[in-house]
């Protein structure tokens, strides 16, 4: 479409050949980018080039490509997702970029998210959360008429805010303690809000952010970066009436938190 | 009972929440301090009464151990969060960039605004609490006259100085402290959070050039 | 010549709607104390796959599950939009569940098989009521009761939905009941492994065999049952609006196990895409359907005319749907609105630099509504928009074309979701059987959800105290196991070794070009012809020239690529064969000789109101082609009408 306009790019690329490996900054030239590609499609590009000699392709997690399944990660020039607001990195495109950038392109790291290879990692440590209390114990065939559980639109909105979440780990990337903060108490945030999740709300926060302790994420210093570079702009706010709900239940509740 | 206590204490949240309550504790203490530096302002015999009057008290012990207990319950909590908070990403990035958005100045630098605070703390004290002890009389009184400890301490410009910039440390410390404190006890209403971000920050301000304006006022005051 | 099989549906006697009532009451029944006894694989964690593995293990089950992706969210059922059908009647306009089930059939331009779609109708109500009590955030009105819209094709509002989000926040909620149960201890996730074999003992599907992902490792599974829940295979067509790894390998290797594999050339072509922008381009993102009940969809009347929307003056505009279908305008169904977006670009009346695209225009709406009523309506749906195209279409009409979407066809099953293979089940996009030729819209979370939630649990114990698999265990040990075990450990070590020259990604674009040229819109025997062979062509020459870097251990994403890819080769020249022998036009499948004037799809239904089930005969065989007659004692066959 506008092949007059076609990019060369200087991209700082880690490469980590497996988990074990310790890991390096590579250096690759990457000519005729196409400020119409998305970040994703440049790296498409480039892994062609690198096949076609006979180098091993950058490994990066990738699968919608639409902005929604919270497969893509990847820090671009030190920011999760890229310097876009609101934005995945598949959704990111080349125009925000100018010829000759240099582009640094790196795995999202924490203790919880180990490498598996250049630059995926392994966001396991997210459904082992979710298994430890994200859902409503109902099973299928209980439920009563949808109508019959009237649900406040404001809060049903909010429930939906928080419910936006693509578990992408941006948020844990992005983080200078690398917590895991936003993400848990989006999904804590929205089953609260909702009565469906009031029945085990007390023993679903509590188990969860034990869960959330355990597996070595940080602390949560109230920075709000993890807001800033959310993808779906989920609110700070979830970790406050996260907190809330916590001291709460660890007051009144009768159960003690289970990771 | 005890150990259900240990497991709550453990959990991050509430280690977050111990920090904010021991935090705005220490805001308090901050608060009354300063009021009773005012007292400068009024004259050395109502300084040094009002000191007396609080060292005399048996009860100061009591006080002493309750605040030393939220100091070093607030260092060290901040010490253990900061060293998990560290742990929980043992590869650094070879490139970081703040958002812009997210994080502020006060916000990043909360763990090294808390230390130069402590060692501002510690010379504090043997500064004037177990500084010089000059001697005075009020009302046939025999009472330390702290306020000559201090003007004394202040006439050197360099521990002005040094004073000044503590304090705008702590003003930078307690203007995100202030308010993450709420968020961590889990205040947070659309409606409200506006006010308290500007209340932190106005707290932060108070608190700074209040004590800022005593060593000032000292070194001007040139000893008399 | 082989006979043509007539398959049987196994439809339960009597009236259509009292069928599912009472196949539930005859259907055998597995000890609630015996559940525990039995294993069951689900591969897929979409919306069919993650709904069955909780509902499975909730009834006490153990189920194995398994992903491609890093974890259960992420399957593709999480990009669908628009939302979910249900017949609840919430907005007293006259829904019924026998009006869905009618308007389902229709829209297939019945080639669905009728039982299934009622049954579908009549459960969606109960799919509802289960992901409202799982906490799914559906939209709501003022007074707390559930919102409906109507959406892509139905003259009643009955989509219930949540923003433009609605696939993702059903999906999570099936994650989530299924991470409910993987706490417990029920349900075991496996992600990233891919299924690379079914295996066979005794003529009943036992298990299958995985690649690690990570390690790249071959694992051996066994279980009772195995159930197929892996999507749909528009991927063969490079691009689509599916996934990066959306694949129909599963699906394949159970076809070559001996299910068969029905409809293959019903694609749907989804008329609101936003159009391609250049060769280095790599999927196609969807518009929801759902702006077509704003948008108004438009070309200019006067071929090539280059001016800009905003200058061409309303006189000279076509708003060709609202011409040619008064009372339907431009929310006819998707198949029927991608081939006039067609027509419209091949009259050259295209628009955009490519001339391959047609405006969707919200100037009306914003006028009528105010733009803060359509902000607050697509404003994701804006914003994604701007950020692929840089337009503001706020300000500038959206450019929009069709794309591959979803596919109708897919393994056969009977009514239980069994395929040919006892014991190897398809749910969902996998399998054919509920659009027929073409689906509707918000048709296909309904399907994969009452697939999972409401009939395989009911179904699959049918099967396996039916067959008394109790008494009959078999292990990983089974030679069958490592049998598949070493087939698949050569064909991957095959694909390492070739070491020709060109990327798997160059075969799959030329796979897709010859896919979207001559098996697309709309189809004809010479092009058709004339894909079989070049497809026939590409395979032979990728099996001798492609290029896969890297080793078999650890991760290689080119050799994961160039399995599903070496399958696409196979597939597609299926589905260029089904279309080729398919003498007829019905829904997604338009054949240009049999059209009528109006260029509507032209029916044959003398001679093919029947499914068509292609039955595998060996590499570089052709396939059997069976048939399952299709009958409708409920619905009358008529020309579908959208004037």
């Amino acid at each position: 479409m506008s092949s007059d306009n076609l990019m060369t790019l200087n991209l700082k690329i880690w490469r980590q050949q497996n988990s074990k490996d310790s890991g390096k900054i590579q250096d690759y030239v990457l000519e005729g980018v196409s400020p119409d590609s998305s970040f994703l499609e440049m790296l498409d590009q480039l892994n062609e080039k690198l096949i076609a000699e006979g180098i091993d392709p950058v490994s990066f997690d990738h699968d919608c490509r639409e902005g929604i399944c919270g497969m893509c990660s990847l820090m671009i020039n030190g920011q999760a997702h890229g310097p876009e607001r609101e934005t995945t990195t598949c959704q990111l495109h080349m125009r925000k970029f100018n010829d000759g950038d240099t582009v640094v392109i790196e795995p999202f790291r924490a203790r919880a998210f180990p490498v598996l290879k250049d630059l995926m990692v392994d966001r396991g440590a997210f459904d082992e959360i979710i298994a430890a209390g994200g859902f409503t114990n109902v099973n299928t065939g209980n439920a009563p008429d949808a109508n019959s559980i009237l649900i406040p639109q404001s809060d049903a909105e909010l429930a939906m805010d928080a419910a936006a979440c693509i578990g992408c780990g941006a948020c844990v990337a992005s983080c200078k303690n690398a917590s895991a903060m936003l993400f848990v108490s989006a999904k804590v945030s929205q089953l609260a809000l909702l009565p469906q999740g009031q029945v085990e709300a007390d023993q679903r926060v509590q188990n969860m952010v034990a869960k959330m302790d355990e597996l070595g994420f940080g602390n949560c210093t109230n920075e709000a970066e993890c807001e800033a570079s959310c993808p779906k702009g989920i609110s700070i706010s979830n970790i406050a009436r996260m907190n809330r709900d916590y001291l709460s239940a660890a007051v009144k509740s009768k159960a003690e938190p289970k990771a | 009972m005890a150990s259900k206590l240990c497991t709550y204490l453990k959990a991050s949240v509430v280690k977050k929440q111990v920090m904010a309550v021991t935090g705005l504790l220490l805001c308090g203490f901050l608060v009354s301090h300063l009021i009773g530096n005012c007292l400068i302002y009024v004259g050395s015999d109502a300084f040094n009464t009002y000191a007396h009057a609080l060292t005399s008290n048996k009860l100061i012990y009591v006080a002493e151990a309750i605040l030393a207990a939220i100091f070093f319950t607030h260092i060290g909590l901040a010490i253990k969060l900061t060293v998990e908070n560290k742990k929980a990403r043992p590869v650094q990035y070879y490139m970081k960039q703040k958002t812009g958005r997210g994080a502020t100045f006060a916000s990043s630098t909360m763990p090294y605004t808390g230390m130069l605070i402590l060692v501002f703390l510690i010379i504090h004290l043997i500064n004037f609490k177990f500084g010089p002890v000059y001697m005075t009389q009020i009302d046939g009184i025999e009472v330390r006259d702290l306020h000559k400890t201090v003007v004394l301490y202040f006439q050197s410009p360099l521990n002005v100085l040094w004073y000044v910039i503590a304090m705008i440390a702590l003003g930078i410390h307690v203007s995100h402290g202030f308010w993450s404190a709420f968020q961590s006890l889990g205040f947070s209403h659309p409606k409200y959070n506006c006010g308290l971000k500007l209340i932190s920050k106005l707290f932060a301000v108070v608190i700074a050039l209040g004590y800022i304006a005593l060593p000032i006022y000292c070194y001007l005051l040139g000893g008399k | 010549m082989t006979d043509i099989k007539k398959l049987d549906g196994k439809v339960p006697e009597g009236p259509l709607r009292e069928k599912w009532t009472n196949h539930k009451f005859n259907m055998k029944l597995v000890n609630p104390a015996n559940k525990r006894k039995y294993n069951v694989i689900v591969v897929g964690t979409g919306l069919a796959g993650a709904s069955a593995s909780a509902t499975l293990a909730e009834l006490g089950y153990n189920v194995k599950t398994f992903c491609i992706q890093d974890s259960g969210r992420r399957a593709h059922s999480i990009a669908a939009q628009g939302g979910i059908n249900a017949a609840k009647n919430y907005p007293n306009d006259g829904d019924s569940v026998w009006r869905l089930f009618y308007d389902t059939v229709k829209g297939g331009d019945y080639r669905a098989r009728e039982a299934n779609v009622y049954r579908l109708a009549e459960v969606a109500n109960s799919i509802i009521d289960q992901c409202a009590a799982q906490g799914v955030p559906f939209a709501r009105e003022y007074g707390g009761t559930l919102s409906n819209r109507s959406f892509g094709g139905a003259q009643v509002s009955r989509t219930f939905y949540a923003r433009g989000q609605t696939g993702q926040q059903l999906l999570l909620g099936a994650y989530q009941s299924m991470m409910k149960e993987v706490g417990k201890g029920k349900v075991q996730v496996y992600t990233r492994r891919e299924m690379v074999e079914l295996v066979i003992v005794d003529g009943m599907a036992r298990g299958i065999i995985t690649r690690n992902l990570i390690t790249g490792e071959f694992e051996k599974f066994a279980a009772d049952a195995v159930l197929l829940c892996t999507g749909g295979y528009g991927n063969a067509y490079f691009l689509s609006s599916n996934a990066m790894a959306s694949n129909g390998s599963a699906a394949w290797k159970a076809y070559k196990k001996g299910a068969m594999f029905a409809n293959p050339c019903f694609t749907q072509i989804h008329p609101t895409c936003i159009p391609v922008h250049g060769t280095n381009q790599s999927k196609l993102t969807l518009m929801s359907e759902s702006l077509r009940n704003d948008g108004r969809v438009w070309v200019p009347k006067a071929p090539g005319d280059k001016r800009k929307p905003n200058e061409i003056p309303e006189s000279e505009r076509d708003y060709y749907l609202e011409r040619k279908y008064p009372s339907f305008g431009n929310l006819v169904p998707r198949d029927v609105a991608a081939r006039n977006a067609k027509l419209a670009v091949d009259a050259g009346q295209g628009v955009g630099s490519t001339g391959v695209a047609v405006y969707l225009d919200f100037a009306d709406a914003i006028k009528r509504d105010g733009l803060e009523t359509i902000k607050a309506k697509y404003g994701n749906l804006f914003d994604m928009y701007e950020r692929i195209t840089d337009e503001n279409p706020y300000e500038v009409p959206m450019r929009i074309y069709p794309a591959v979407h979803y596919t109708m066809g897919g393994l056969w099953v009977d009514y239980n979701l069994q395929t040919t293979i006892p014991g190897c089940f398809a749910l969902g996009e996998a399998n054919f059987s509920d659009h027929g030729a073409n689906r509707l819209g918000a048709s296909a979370l309904m399907q994969g959800l009452a697939d999972g939630y409401f009939v395989i649990p009911y179904t699959l114990g049918n099967y396996l105290a039916g067959e008394g698999l109790i008494n009959k265990k078999v292990s990983a040990d089974h030679p069958e196991f490592d049998k598949a075990m070493k087939e698949s450990k050569d064909r991957f070590s095959k694909l390492l070794s070739i070491n020709g020259k060109r990327s798997v990604d160059t075969f799959h674009r030329e796979l897709g070009n010859i896919m979207w040229e001559h098996v697309g819109m709309a189809r004809t025997k010479e092009g058709l012809e004339t894909a079989i062979s070049e497809i026939q062509k590409l395979r032979k020459e990728f099996w001798q020239d492609v290029k896969v870097t890297g080793t078999a251990e650890g991760i290689n994403l080119e050799l994961e690529k160039a399995n599903r890819v070496a399958d696409f080769l196979e597939l597609g020249e299926l589905m260029a064969r089904d279309a080729l022998t398919r003498n007829e036009s019905c829904g997604g499948h338009l054949r240009e000789e049999y059209q009528t004037e109006e260029n509507e799809a032209k029916r044959d239904d003398e001679n093919y109101t029947h499914v068509a089930a292609w039955e595998y005969k060996g590499d570089e065989q052709t396939p059997a082609r069976n048939i399952e007659e299709l009958k409708y004692d409920n619905v009358k066959l008529t020309q579908r009408s959208y004037k």
